[in-house]
């Protein structure tokens, strides 16, 4: 009973005082960032990171709040969706469906209690199949090597490039990009500096707080700027509660919408968005007649919402026991780990077990938390809604301006951040996937550090990188996901076209 | 059309971003690969993809009105000026100021604009350097 002893210990990591009130916070925090649309887990989680270094959190502390924010906007994000059918971030895109149909029809408070249960319960299965699941998956890749790690990376990077946009060229671009930008900055191995073009500011690197928080806070400044968001909104919420026949009518769908919500979590590339669309999908299908979704069913809101708290949790399984993020969001808490002196990976289970446990079983508290925030105080986050909007966002610039400033006490930060504002605009106009450039920036020195090591012990013969079962293996599964939208879509075509003929 | 204004903007990043590795001196005290073949491997992802999209281009975006460019400029502007205004005339003083901008661009009216980006300024200026003991610059107009 090896998981149940490190789980006590990691219980009484989580139950000091200081991270039981960090769990509070994050969850609190993350909960108000997935309720005000415009600001997503990702801004929020990059806004906070630099008041960890600044506090000088021990590693665990930090990725308890970082985390809890994750999944605690994950909870918030369905509250707008429900009540106002203004999804607080993409991952509650589909709740809206349903869900504002149920408002509409005022139904409003089961809609609210249906999301609320359906995150928890996903939310604590999520934790339990990480804590199964996690050190199983750290036990085998303790062995990889340099060669391993390279080949595990390119995969990583494959899936996340198509699953992450619409258009396969426009995702490999943006990764392209993000590893361009982690190798400015002294070489570690022979000393020289690369693309820093004189300045002494890139010696050590861009910081990837400063790519984020330009990127993905200042940027959607600017969308919102062009889109004249309607002001401030009001919203009426009435008793929240759930019958116990809607709940174990809609007990079904939760239960399998969290395992698939867990699995899709667990494939880099693949987050809570693609994994709360498929599981409304899914269960659209698996139910046909005997639900009526799209008219406002309780279980078109389960579904997704289920579905995107479980995906929360599968994602940190990738992130903590190989250290390969399959988000932007895990990206960030990546970053932030090691700039704490903790490199994510399949030692951290047997070298950091504080940071690994404490941080699962936190996992359980905040769910807990959630729950209880959430059911008896949604009236109160939705009344932030009526916050302007013109106060709001200068409030976020402004945040943004410390968050960054703070990370080296160096204004040339803040030009970078400009600048990434404006490159995350036009990427987004463009269709350019987002995540991929931070991935590419935070993996980009581990890819090439374990590029040079496996041919430092090869001898430069790149014929090393293919030379054990899982390397192949992790190199086939690469091309294959790269390949796959291609497929996907001549399948959908000869589909589609099939169906004109008819 | 825009996308394929992208793709040559890419591939002449890519071009130079090569040609730089290309010039790297590399000293005897290097490993077997040295600092160039990673940059050349992700030129070449770069390459490939931005050829890949001057050929099967998406159709252009719908782009924001004029007047919303001009907004742009101005918020732009503003940051690049904030980069170098913050140090010498300090934290509080250039937040304000480009929070209430910000404020104005978004719809506030006068003194609603400026008050909330005062208030919550120095509320952040004090949470922050007292509280939190992060450093924001003060000023070397009033230090």
């Amino acid at each position: 009973m090896d998981i149940l002893q490190a789980l006590w210990n990691g219980f009484g990591v989580a139950f000091q005082p200081l991270n039981l009130l960090l769990v509070v916070l994050g969850c609190l925090v993350g909960t108000l960032i997935g309720v005000l649309p415009g600001l997503g887990p990702i801004s929020g989680v990059a806004l906070l990171v630099p008041l960890t270094f600044a506090l000088k959190m021990p590693p665990e502390s930090a990725l308890i709040l970082l985390a809890g924010i994750y999944y605690g906007a994950m909870y918030g994000g369905s509250t707008t969706s429900i009540l106002l059918n203004i999804p607080g971030e993409t991952a509650s895109v589909v709740t809206a469906i349903d869900g504002h149909k149920l408002t509409q029809k005022g139904q409003a408070g089961p809609a609210l209690a249906v999301a609320a249960w359906g995150s928890f319960i996903a939310g604590t299965l999520s934790v339990v199949g990480l804590m199964t699941l996690g050190p199983l998956l750290a036990q085998w890749a303790i062995r990889f090597g340099p060669a391993e790690y390279f080949a595990l990376m390119v995969f990583g990077f494959s899936t996340l490039s198509a699953l992450a946009g619409k258009n396969l060229a426009k995702a490999l671009i943006a990764t392209g990009f993000g590893l361009m930008l982690a190798t400015v900055g002294q070489d570690p191995q022979s000393g020289i500096s690369r693309y820093t073009f004189g300045f002494l500011e890139l010696e050590d690197g861009i910081d990837f707080l400063v790519v984020a928080i330009g990127l993905f806070a200042v940027s959607e400044v600017l969308v919102l700027l062009e889109e004249k968001t309607p002001g401030a909104v009001r919203a009426q919420v009435g008793r929240i509660y759930l019958s116990l026949k809607d709940f174990f009518l809609s007990l079904g769908t939760i239960l399998r919408s969290s395992v698939l919500g867990f699995l899709i979590g667990v494939l880099p590339g693949a987050g809570a968005s693609i994994a709360s669309f498929v599981a409304y999908t899914t269960e659209k299908r698996l139910l046909g007649a005997k639900a009526r979704f799209g008219e406002g069913d309780l279980r078109g809101v389960a579904a997704p919402e289920s579905a995107n708290n479980a995906a929360a949790g599968g994602a940190m399984i990738p992130l903590l026991t190989l250290g390969l993020p399959g988000s932007g969001t895990t990206a960030i808490m990546l970053g932030a780990l090691m700039s704490l002196g903790v490199t994510p990976g399949p030692q951290m289970f047997e070298k950091h077990p504080e940071v690994v446990w404490g941080l699962i079983a936190s996992m359980y508290v905040g769910n807990a938390v959630l729950l209880m925030l959430n059911l008896p105080l949604v009236g109160l986050f939705v009344r932030l809604l009526a916050v302007p909007t013109w106060f709001l966002l200068p409030a976020v610039v402004a945040i943004s301006f410390i968050g960054v400033y703070a990370v080296n006490n160096n204004p040339f930060d803040l030009l970078l951040m400009a600048f990434f504002g404006l490159v995350g605009y036009l990427m987004r106009k463009l269709d350019f996937p987002l995540a991929p450039v931070l991935l590419g920036l935070v993996l980009g020195y581990l890819m090439e550090i374990n590029l040079r090591r496996a041919m430092t012990i090869s001898n430069g013969d790149l014929g090393y990188l293919f030379s054990s079962p899982i390397a192949t293996l992790l190199w086939v599964l690469a091309a294959v996901s790269l390949l796959s939208p291609v497929l996907i879509a001549r399948f959908r075509k000869q589909g589609l076209g099939q169906e004109s003929e008819i | 059309m825009v996308d394929r204004v992208v793709g040559t903007v890419v591939l002449l990043l890519t071009l130079g971003y090569a040609w730089e590795a290309s010039r790297m001196q590399v000293g005897f005290l290097s490993d077997p690969l040295g600092p160039r073949p990673f940059p050349y491997l992700i030129a070449a992802l770069l390459g490939l993809s931005a050829f890949w999209l001057l050929f099967r281009p998406d159709p252009n975006p719908t782009w924001p009105p004029r007047s919303a460019w001009r907004s742009f400029a101005l918020v732009l502007l503003s940051l690049v000026a904030y980069a170098y205004l913050v140090v010498p005339l300090g934290f509080i003083l250039t937040t304000t100021l480009e929070m209430a901008l910000l404020s104005y661009l978004f719809g506030a009216r006068f003194w609603p604009g400026l008050g909330g980006a005062l208030a919550f300024t120095l509320v952040v200026y004090f949470l922050f350097t007292e509280g939190l003991g992060v450093s924001l610059p003060v000023g070397r107009v009033f230090g």
